[in-house]
């Protein structure tokens, strides 16, 4: 039996993770939300972010942490052709359409990035990714409570863009039905295409994030991309609050598999309760109402 | 609408299948083919570069040279490269296609186990030669009574007692509380599973945890503070270079810095060294080869590496690019390109190369010397053994 301080030093730092793995997921979920897609290429738009954060500190020299927005911005923009020239053509044509051409999108990333970049590990180098803080018998990486700061705070003004703005208003009234908002002047294609923008930028800035706290490589994306969708179902299905919940309890709960089971089966711990709340809450287990 | 649908999925599927493609080649009728897969992408991607490299400059160096005679006839080398993406099934895959499609008349191996093997039993059963390193001997051996695969590298056994003789003999004083972490893979549940924990006992060490994970784990919290309540001032890792580098990053991000810490495997290519900048400096893996050895072609093998690539060159590169030259040998040594004469040839092999004397044993195994590696400044310095050092040994680890 692990002492007090192994324990309570997993569980802070789990829930921290939390914080960063429902950043991770954010976009995924907004998307899943407003335009009824599951983006298979969710995760290699957090990889363009890392590599993102990456360049921009070797380039610049600045901070990738301070430079988030413009990694944000670049990923964001990086989305829009691939929203205008991919997927609103297929808007009539289904879910199946869109996911599939995500997923070619996703291959095509992942090649890319290889050509690119090389195959090779790569991880953003900070100091600060390195520090560990102590309170008491409870010791947890900074980087763990500075990617929470930064989650939570992203998460919170993306929930206040959707509950308190006009571009909100629309974006909830594409949500709930996109033909009823059609008919009441809402542009709804307009709306789509900035709530995949939003998503990709949230996943560029989770992206940064990741490059810094772990390592990542040109197909780090799927791993993610599967944490994001337990994350998802496990807050509700594009709820912006209950990403947030969903990514704290999966860090905490994975946290805790990893204690009592061994590291090696977090992963089994997530999916297994992906798998509980599919089955038995499908609409997560904090969905009440969207957003 | 239907034109956007066909236009959409067509452009990405013409790009996905353009991009597949890349660096698949044809032969010509006059060719001798020789084949390999290897991990050019996905997580073993650091170690497939490096063996790309050797495997394409004995081949160069031979054509260069006339190439080899068939029948009197001098012939080219044409050699086949697919990427398996660090997936056995691919490796699999692509070795059957290279015989069946490409009509190889020969293998050169993967990298790791589970890669090399998976080719080596295709590469068996159509009864085609393959010469490999990067496969630890007794894991390859554990396989199957072989016939036509041949492999070059290190002895687990070796490899394993390398840290424990390297810690004695350089005086690294610890409280001799040891923590064992290591993938789940066929060399790591050998080393981390079985040859680590015995030799502990032998060397006086207490093994106060002997934790297994995925190959693919990314999360080590759990076992780094267990490794950590517990005291361990010596840790010993088998895991694979992501893994390798989310563990160091995690151990400092932990608080946790125990005096020794040597990962084998993952912390071999200098991309180990990239990603972690300081944070590798004063770790230890068990290497097989450096420019430093004195073989026939050593140090010239990492300057035209170093002056081709502008990259820092790694022990992959002479045990591929021996493998290769083993090849190449007994084609030429058979005048032949029928498997069975190659296959006969290579069993013949008593030679020195780059890595030193190779002669193969009824195992088709040929041992490789093993030396103790340090990261320092983000290069690797022999510090065991004492006669072979290229720099001092840094302890404890900063």
């Amino acid at each position: 039996m692990p002492d007090i301080g192994v324990i309570s030093s997993t569980i802070v730092a789990g829930v921290l993770l939390g914080g960063i793995l429902a950043l991770t997921a954010l976009g995924l979920s907004i998307v899943l939300g407003v335009m009824r897609l599951v983006n298979l290429a969710h995760g290699d738009f957090l990889v363009v972010g890392a590599y993102a954060g990456l360049f921009f500190l070797q380039f610049t020299g600045i901070d990738p942490l301070l430079g988030v927005p413009v990694v944000a911005v670049f990923v964001g923009v990086l989305a829009l052709p691939v929203y205008r020239l991919l997927l609103a053509p297929l808007a009539d044509r289904g879910a199946e359409a869109r996911m599939m051409t995500m997923f070619a999108v996703s291959i095509i990333l992942e090649n890319a990035f290889v050509l690119a970049f090389s195959a090779d590990t790569r991880s953003i180098a900070r100091d600060y990714a390195t520090v560990a803080l102590s309170l008491g018998p409870v010791t947890f990486p900074l980087i763990y409570l500075i990617g929470f700061v930064i989650s939570v705070s992203l998460i919170l003004t993306v929930h206040w863009l959707v509950s308190a703005t006009a571009f909100g208003r629309d974006l909830r009234a594409s949500a709930v039905d996109a033909e009823a908002a059609a008919t009441l002047g809402v542009d709804v294609k307009r709306v789509q295409m900035l709530t995949f923008s939003l998503g990709a930028a949230c996943a560029g800035v989770g992206g940064t994030l990741i490059g810094a706290a772990f390592q990542f490589g040109p197909s780090s994306g799927g791993a993610y991309l599967l944490n994001s969708l337990a994350v998802v179902v496990l807050g509700g299905l594009g709820s912006v609050i209950g990403t947030l919940a969903g990514g704290i309890a999966l860090g905490a709960l994975q946290s805790i598999g990893g204690l009592t089971l061994g590291d090696g089966y977090r992963d089994l711990v997530g999916m297994a309760l992906f798998l509980l709340v599919l089955a038995f809450r499908p609409d997560g287990f904090l969905a009440r109402g969207r957003t | 609408m239907k034109h956007h649908i066909g236009k959409s999925l067509a452009a990405t599927i013409v790009l996905a299948s353009a991009t597949l493609a890349l660096g698949i080649s044809v032969a010509s009728a006059d060719d001798i083919v020789i084949g390999a897969s290897l991990p050019l992408s996905g997580p073993l991607a650091g170690f497939g570069s490096f063996q790309q490299w050797g495997y394409k400059r004995a081949v160069d160096e031979i054509n260069k040279a006339g190439g080899i005679a068939i029948n009197g006839t001098k012939q080219q080398i044409k050699l086949i490269i697919r990427d398996d993406k660090t997936d056995p099934n691919a490796t699999a895959s692509n070795t059957e296609t290279l015989i069946s499609r490409d009509r190889v008349v020969a293998m050169l191996g993967s990298c790791t186990p589970a890669l090399v093997n998976a080719g080596a039993l295709v590469s068996e059963r159509a009864k085609k030669p393959m010469v490999t390193g990067c496969d630890p001997l007794e894991a390859f051996k554990s396989v199957r009574k072989w016939n036509y695969v041949w492999d070059l590298f290190f002895h687990e056994p070796e490899l394993g007692a390398a840290q424990f003789k390297a810690m004695a003999d350089l005086g690294a004083k610890t409280n001799k509380k040891l923590a064992i972490w290591h993938d789940n893979g066929p060399d790591g549940q050998v080393v981390g599973g079985k040859i680590w924990p015995a030799l502990a006992k032998e060397f006086g060490y207490e093994v106060v945890q002997n934790a297994e994970f995925p190959i693919d784990n990314s999360q080590f919290t759990s076992i780094i503070g267990e490794a950590k309540s517990k005291g361990a001032e010596v840790v010993l890792v088998d895991a694979i270079t992501p893994q390798a580098i989310a563990i160091r990053k995690q151990m400092a991000s932990a608080g946790y810095s125990p005096k020794v810490l040597n990962i084998e495997k993952g912390a071999e290519p200098v991309q180990f060294a990239e990603a972690l900048g300081k944070l590798s400096d004063g770790i230890l893996v068990g290497g097989y080869w450096d420019p430093t050895f004195p073989y026939p072609g050593a140090a010239d093998l990492a300057k035209a590496f170093e002056s081709e690539t502008k990259l820092t060159s790694s022990q992959h590169i002479a045990d591929s690019y021996a493998a290769a030259q083993i090849l190449l040998d007994a084609i030429t040594a058979a005048g032949s390109t029928d498997p069975e004469k190659i296959n006969t040839a290579i069993a013949k092999t008593d030679k020195s190369y780059v890595v030193g004397p190779v002669k193969f044993d009824e195992n088709h195994t040929a041992k490789l010397p093993i030396v103790s590696l340090q990261w320092q400044g983000g290069k690797t310095a022999i510090v065991w053994p004492k006669a072979a050092q290229t720099g001092n040994f840094m302890f404890p680890l900063p």
